[in-house]
């Protein structure tokens, strides 16, 4: 006892710190590696870009020659630039118009998805084991690799097999008019594609409801409550807090994935750099936008608030 | 006889009417009704998301059991004629697939642990840790993610030429490290988002108790957010594992450390050149390989090769990863 006590002072002494200082010293420490990347591998190259977005950039041996012209990188992005297919301004805006279309789609159709998943029926793992495959596979090698797939599907298209049951055909004989049928065939295509982004989406709403009390679910059921208001009144309103989160995922992998993002790889391969930058930043700017105005949506509509504070 | 007969079938009307009529059993008939529509909704939704999903990968794992002369032959289509491992043996070889399939595993690894440990400390710091200029900072956080890469790649590829890591491995490590890997934003955001869903009275229980603020984080929050660490170590891994684009930038990918993404492009691109080089073309005939169906079968068998370990990698997390979402002992 003795030996301990008398050691204890000799040691380095700690000042005292209240729990709020404590937390304050612990909060610099865990984010020491975080705040050093960001500052490194973020902002840095973040504000270096910013630069030769205004410069034209020329490479030679050891160096990079630069060329200030002003604005002329971004009207060049906006006004002349073109692919072989088209162009980035057109490629802006139709990613920009299918974001606000999509991400309704999107966010209610996961929403759907994780209910259905977080049901207790037989086969439940195998299904929920199957849904989260498209976000394993998804992937620009695999995604590359199959487009030479698509000489298979030619060859067989050639030889008329190409599909065991024609839908478009079937709908046609049906006296449907052909923008219903070109509607519901151009959304039973993208099946696929849907499931593959809706991915992550369901594994948060999935993770978000059943971080949901479960008394809460037996109170109502003892009341009588149906299954329909315990979604409306139990399952929406816990499940708010992370709509904020899946929105900004999906938004980003959108425009990740959107042949903008394909744009500016290609010019920055092509050591184009300054326009690539100043394509990259009139990309930021965007998503920027689009989050603004969709937060104060959010605001409006109060969505997103975790009801554990306060 | 007769009348009885008739009473006796109006006693029954009278019993099923009465039946019907009576709001018990009309409620309980109703559940019933209503569950049995419910199910076979659900399960005609479910299978066919899900046959949807299987579709491609069943088909592929089918051409790829076909043996090479089979791709000649038009009238196989689905189920083919000579089974055999041949077109795996040929993709194999072109991605040289042993070394190949090593460094990725262990690039991979390595990269979701440094990440998962930056990203749930930082996470931590953002939910419970408040400090001044927090929010600031989360601003900077939601930044990262919503950067593109592409925005910041040059400028972080002169700076890791600079450090002599261009063409090594340690990029891709010093990028998680340090929290700015892929996507490392959204781990972020994630551990936030699950920290801040805890209940307070668990740290404030905790600090009466008086353990401190890194005890309450390694034995109080983090077994809480167990759903959060494997979601984030199981996307951690796959991105890294999927990407192609970090490891194009820095030239990770050499001849003495092949990755698996990257040689399949390679293949992908061009892959009667991969054949001819890495000597795949001599294991099959000219009739063969002169067939361009041939090779687009190579480059989606070489894709499945790719996919398949994540795949059966996934077959054994996924209990844990489905089920772990679900908050442990919390909430009493």
């Amino acid at each position: 006892m003795m030996t301990e006590q008398q050691r204890l002072p000799r040691k380095w002494k700690r000042p005292e710190l209240t729990y709020k200082n404590q937390k304050r010293v612990w909060a610099a420490i865990f984010l020491l590696p975080w705040v050093i990347g960001l500052i490194l591998l973020f902002i840095f190259p973040f504000f270096q870009t910013f630069r030769y977005s205004f410069f034209k950039l020329t490479p030679r041996a050891g160096e990079i020659l630069t060329e200030n012209v002003g604005f002329a990188n971004y009207s060049y992005a906006f006004n002349t630039h073109v692919t072989t297919t088209s162009s980035f301004r057109v490629e802006l805006l139709d990613t920009v118009a299918d974001v606000f279309i999509n991400l309704p789609v999107l966010l209610i159709f996961s929403l759907f998805i994780a209910v259905l998943l977080n049901m207790k029926f037989r086969g439940r793992a195998i299904v929920r084991a199957i849904f989260f495959i498209p976000v394993i596979l998804n992937s620009a090698a695999v995604v590359s690799a199959v487009g030479g797939g698509e000489a298979i599907n030619a060859i067989l298209e050639q030889q008329g097999i190409d599909k065991v049951f024609d839908l478009q055909f079937y709908l046609m004989q049906t006296g449907m008019t052909p923008g219903i049928i070109n509607f519901i065939v151009g959304l039973i295509d993208r099946i696929y594609d849907i499931l593959a982004l809706a991915g992550v989406p369901i594994l948060l709403f999935l993770a978000s409801i059943q971080s949901i009390p479960k008394h809460l679910y037996e109170a109502a059921k003892i009341e009588g409550a149906t299954a329909y208001e315990m979604f409306w009144l139990i399952t929406l309103p816990n499940v708010k807090v992370h709509i904020g989160t899946v929105i900004v995922y999906a938004l980003v992998d959108t425009f990740l994935t959107s042949s903008i993002s394909n744009i500016i790889s290609t010019e920055l391969n092509k050591q184009n750099w300054g326009l690539s930058s100043a394509m990259a930043w009139i990309y930021v700017g965007t998503i920027i936008l689009i989050l603004i105005v969709l937060g104060a949506l959010g605001k409006l509509f109060k969505i997103g608030e975790s009801h554990y504070e306060n | 006889m007769k009348t009885n007969i008739i009473e006796q079938l109006k006693k029954s009307y009278h019993g099923v009417m009465k039946d019907l009529k009576d709001p018990a059993k009309n409620f309980r008939r109703k559940r019933k009704f209503q569950s049995f529509l419910m199910t076979f909704f659900r399960t005609v939704l479910l299978v066919g998301l899900c046959f949807v999903i299987l579709f491609p990968t069943i088909q592929q794992i089918l051409m790829a059991l076909r043996a090479p002369e089979d791709t000649n032959n038009p009238a196989v289509i689905w189920i083919p004629e000579n089974w055999s491992v041949m077109n795996i043996k040929i993709a194999a070889i072109v991605l040289d697939y042993r070394h190949a399939l090593v460094n990725t595993f262990k690039l991979s690894a390595i990269a979701m642990v440094l990440s998962m440990a930056s990203t749930a400390l930082a996470g931590y710091a953002f939910a419970r840790l408040s400090f001044k200029g927090s929010g600031i900072l989360f601003g900077l956080v939601l930044l990262t993610i919503i950067i593109p890469p592409q925005a910041l790649s040059l400028s972080q590829y002169l700076y890791f030429r600079n450090l002599g890591l261009i063409g090594k491995e340690g990029s891709i490590y010093l990028m998680s490290g340090l929290g700015m890997g892929i996507r490392s934003g959204i781990f972020i955001y994630i551990f936030r988002s699950f920290f801040r869903g805890l209940p307070k009275e668990l740290e404030e229980s905790a600090q009466i108790d008086g353990a401190g603020v890194f005890r309450i984080f390694w034995n109080v929050m983090l077994p809480n957010a167990r759903g959060a660490l494997v979601t984030v170590g199981l996307f951690a891994f796959v991105w890294q594992w999927n990407d192609a684009y970090y490891v194009k930038i820095f030239e990770v990918s050499t001849e003495r450390f092949p990755l698996l993404t990257m040689q399949l492009i390679n293949a992908a691109e061009n892959v009667y050149a991969a054949l001819f080089y890495t000597g795949g073309l001599s294991l099959i005939g000219q009739d063969v390989w002169e067939n361009p169906v041939f090779l687009a079968l190579i480059s989606n068998v070489s894709a499945l090769l790719m996919m398949l370990p994540l795949l059966i990698m996934y077959l054994f997390v996924q209990k844990q990863f489905v089920e772990s979402i679900e908050r442990t002992g919390i909430v009493g």
